[in-house]
């Protein structure tokens, strides 16, 4: 066992790599702001809606995948901003990311793919089967 | 006929009401009270005057009798037989509601032989009363459910189910307020004691006997009455419902808010039954001040107007010319521009008959920020001599309490019935119980009681308070010990209506100074609206003719909707503000309408003819984007940069006290005075007049369609159908 590992100046250097990965001080204070936590690894690959996934086997198992959503989104980041594509490698059904894997299906009919628009005003409302409690007044159109 | 209260039939003191009106002596004064008499209910003693019931003297000693047919305001039938009690050393039990109690009387509410009377009674009446509970409208308030339960048997006998079947009997057709399912009525004359003693309308009645007898009108026929809705809520079981609501709710679902009425000039006390934000139906509340127990048609029932016609989100005129829907901060901007832009004597704010007393300040607190001093009513009342100055001249100076003590009422050129139904009311108690004579100047309508009728033209009024007359009337008046005058406030609108109101002025204070009773007060000026007194109390002026004539460039309704305003009486390009809460004459002519909240869904000052401060309650929310008036002009003068000085209702209120004290505090009534002040200032207002005395609402089609409510009101529109069928038919 060398001597840096009994003092664990291994460690001290891991933390040194993830501050320089992540982009300095003030960008890794920030990421930790937003994230809660602070990660060092490859970046496996970027889908169009500017989320980063990224992968460090050094993480134990469900823990060394990751995805950074896009600045864009600040802290209003949710799981359901991650397409379908990029879900499987996310949670390890398949190893092949979307654009190292030739067998997946693309058509011109498939939809994009939307996140959970629930509580916005993108939700979707069914129309009311109701009559409705107060009728407006609609007023006498003057020109016609 | 009229049945005479057992109690008066007893007494023999009053003589008979079917005599003409000129043989009657003059109501005398109460002769001094009779000594008490003991008696004992439960062992319980009670003192008490000679002549009450027993079942008066339980409820004094907090002892409840059972009873259907009895009802405190209503003559005694004893014709259910529910309220049977023991009578020590009386062979036969006997019926509480109808035996006066005699000296050393013991009354045994709770004996075996009282609890079996009871309980056969009530058998019987099961026998013949559908089981239909569970589809019944009037389940949960119904009394048979309830005595049932306390008194009735826990078995049934009843086995004739498999033989005859139950008794039924065929519905009524009685109008489009009230529903009838006849099977149910169990007798006990209710709604025939109330429509020939309370509404004046003799139509229903009996016909058969025993277990044929039957309720109903004869022939098929509708209730023309005003108060008909109160049959619905005297009638002890299902017989009677409400036809609007009929299947809507059961009582235990709705929610109950205390509020006030504001469709008429009384301010009757009533709940609002609520569920799911809707107003499903309105009750009366007991207030003996104003309503006693009772509540007018067009109070309980014009509430599905609220539903309808509404003003949801704020609207402005587009290029074309056509309103159309825009947000609160454009709709607020645009108005802010208006009044900002207005030059300062071309603005004028009028306000209409549901406008409440917080929104009224506010508006016209901010009107004379901006440098305007219109502030105008739709009612017109006469500025000269005293005007509005003395709270005494446009007020019901009586109060509509004592009325029914009065022994004279002079009506002049008011069809009370339909201007304020309670109040006529109360004049045909005071003519049925207490002799009161009642004369009328004005056109000949159905008051619901004889009256002398003193002619229609406006010198009869100069006559009377001249002492020129030679009218019977006159020696009547002058002989009177408690004479009320009552002038509807519709006379004061035509040119002469200075002077009318002089001469009544004239004539109830001559009379009101011969008085014994220093403390009676003569002259009434009935009001037509909710708003009008408060409106006067705040400083508004009345009538809109003189502010017209100045040409306004920015004309602010609240609630105007009686078409005083109208479009060709502005200038060209003058712009139309109109706050309230239904599309109506005010929304039609408006560029920018702001939307407001009803009487239901805003805790507001109201104060009634009489001068009594009452406030609503919230009962349901705004609908859409409407929001509460005072707040929308607090709001408004925020932008126009004229900042009002209050946040919350509390200090709104307090604005109003400053204003006027009697405007918040709620439920009391000042006495009113500076009668003679007021008197001597119109002396030179007394000029010959020659028109003729008119009122608006002469027949009962006239009176369900009046404010914007009602007229949005589809209940409101049936009655007025089924009156002008009923009227064509030949019965």
């Amino acid at each position: 066992m060398s001597l840096g590992k009994i003092f664990a100046l291994d460690k001290v250097a891991t933390f040194f790599n993830i501050i320089r990965q992540n982009g300095g001080i003030r960008a890794s204070l920030y990421k930790l702001y937003r994230q809660d936590e602070l990660k060092d690894g490859t970046l496996v690959g970027e889908d169009k809606y500017g989320n980063k996934y990224f992968e460090n086997p050094r993480f134990f198992y469900g823990r060394n995948r990751w995805v950074e959503y896009n600045d864009k989104a600040y802290l209003n980041y949710d799981g359901s901003q991650v397409p379908a594509e990029w879900f499987g490698w996310l949670h390890y059904k398949t190893d092949l990311p979307p654009h190292k894997d030739p067998s997946r299906p693309k058509y011109k009919w498939m939809a994009d793919f939307t996140e959970n628009m629930s509580g916005t005003t993108g939700q979707y409302v069914p129309y009311s089967t109701t009559r409705a409690k107060v009728e407006p007044w609609v007023p006498k159109s003057k020109s016609s | 006929m009229l049945r005479q209260p057992l109690s008066r039939a007893l007494t023999l003191s009053s003589p008979v009401r079917a005599a003409p009106l000129a043989a009657r002596p003059y109501a005398a004064q109460a002769p001094p009270p009779p000594e008490k008499v003991e008696v004992f209910i439960d062992d319980k003693p009670v003192h008490v005057l000679p002549g009450t019931t027993i079942l008066q003297a339980a409820a004094l000693v907090g002892v409840e009798i059972p009873r259907f047919c009895y009802h405190e305001r209503l003559a005694v039938a004893g014709n259910c037989r529910m309220c049977l009690v023991e009578i020590e050393r009386s062979p036969k039990p006997a019926a509480a509601c109808a035996m006066p109690v005699m000296k050393g009387m013991r009354v045994k509410t709770n004996s075996d032989l009282t609890k079996k009377a009871r309980e056969g009674v009530m058998e019987f009446l099961l026998v013949n009363h559908p089981l239909d509970c569970p589809i019944c409208d009037q389940g949960g308030e119904c009394d048979l459910q309830d005595q049932s339960m306390a008194f009735g048997s826990d078995r049934s006998r009843f086995t004739d189910i498999h033989f005859s079947g139950k008794r039924a009997v065929e519905d009524k057709d009685v109008g489009p307020l009230i529903k009838t399912i006849m099977t149910r009525c169990i007798h006990c004359t209710r709604c025939i004691r109330f429509a020939s003693e309370v509404a004046g309308v003799d139509d229903f009645g009996t016909t058969g006997r025993g277990s044929d007898m039957q309720v109903g009108t004869y022939v098929e026929k509708m209730f023309l009455s005003e108060l008909s809705g109160n049959i619905i809520d005297l009638c002890p079981v299902g017989a009677l419902t409400s036809k609007p609501y009929s299947f809507a709710a059961r009582p235990w679902e709705t929610r109950r808010i205390d509020s006030v009425d504001v469709l008429d000039p009384l301010g009757s006390n009533i709940v609002i039954a609520t569920r799911t934000n809707e107003v499903l139906r309105i009750l009366p509340r007991t207030n003996e001040e104003i309503n006693e127990e009772w509540l007018s048609d067009k109070s309980r029932f014009a509430c599905d107007g609220l539903k309808r016609q509404r003003l949801v989100t704020p609207m402005m005129t587009d290029s074309r010319g056509n309103l159309t829907p825009v947000e609160w901060e454009d709709a607020m901007v645009a108005a802010a521009r208006a009044l900002r832009d207005c030059p300062p004597g071309k603005l004028l704010a009028v306000a209409g008959d549901l406008a409440d007393a917080e929104s009224l300040v506010a508006l016209k607190d901010l009107v004379n920020r901006l440098g305007s001093d219109s502030t105008c009513t739709e009612q017109y009342f006469p500025l000269d001599g005293a005007g509005i100055d003395l709270r005494s001249s446009y007020l019901c100076n009586t109060k509509i309490a004592n009325v029914e003590d009065a022994d004279f009422v002079l009506l002049i050129g008011t069809n009370t019935r339909f201007e304020a139904p309670l109040l006529n009311a109360r004049i045909r108690k005071a003519f049925i119980h207490k002799d009161t004579d009642v004369a009328l100047i004005g056109p000949k309508v159905d008051l619901t009681y004889e009256y002398i009728h003193v002619g229609d033209s406006a010198s009869a009024v100069k006559d009377l308070a001249t002492g020129s007359s030679s009218h019977e009337v006159m020696k009547r008046l002058e002989a009177a010990k408690r004479p009320v005058v009552i002038l509807g406030a519709d006379q004061l609108k035509t040119p002469e209506g200075a002077a009318i109101l002089a001469y009544t002025q004239e004539l109830a204070l001559r009379l009101q100074d011969k008085l014994e009773d220093k403390k009676w007060k003569v002259l009434n000026v009935l009001q037509r609206t909710a708003s009008q007194v408060a409106a006067l109390d705040i400083g508004y002026q009345p009538g809109v003719g003189a502010a017209l004539q100045a040409g306004p460039q920015v004309v602010y309704l609240l609630g105007a909707d009686s078409g005083v305003v109208s479009r060709d009486q502005l200038p060209k390009g003058a712009t139309v503000i109109y706050q309230g809460h239904h599309g109506d004459a005010g929304a039609a002519i408006a560029d920018i309408v702001l939307p407001g909240a009803a009487y239901t869904e805003k805790r507001a000052t109201y104060v009634n003819a009489e001068g009594r401060a009452q406030q609503t309650l919230v009962a349901v929310t705004p609908p859409g984007k409407a929001r509460e008036d005072w707040k929308i002009i607090r709001a408004l003068s925020e932008v126009v940069g004229q900042r009002l000085p209050y946040d919350t209702l509390d200090e709104v209120r307090d604005r109003l006290s400053e204003i006027s004290p009697a405007l918040v505090t709620y439920g009391d009534v000042q006495d009113n005075n500076y009668f003679a002040q007021a008197r001597s200032l119109a002396q030179s207002l007394q000029k010959p007049v020659s028109g003729k005395v008119d009122v608006q609402l002469k027949k009962l089609e006239d009176f369900f369609m009046t404010d914007p409510i009602s007229r949005a009101s589809p209940t409101m529109a049936k009655c007025v159908q089924a009156v002008i069928k009923q009227k064509s038919s030949k019965y």
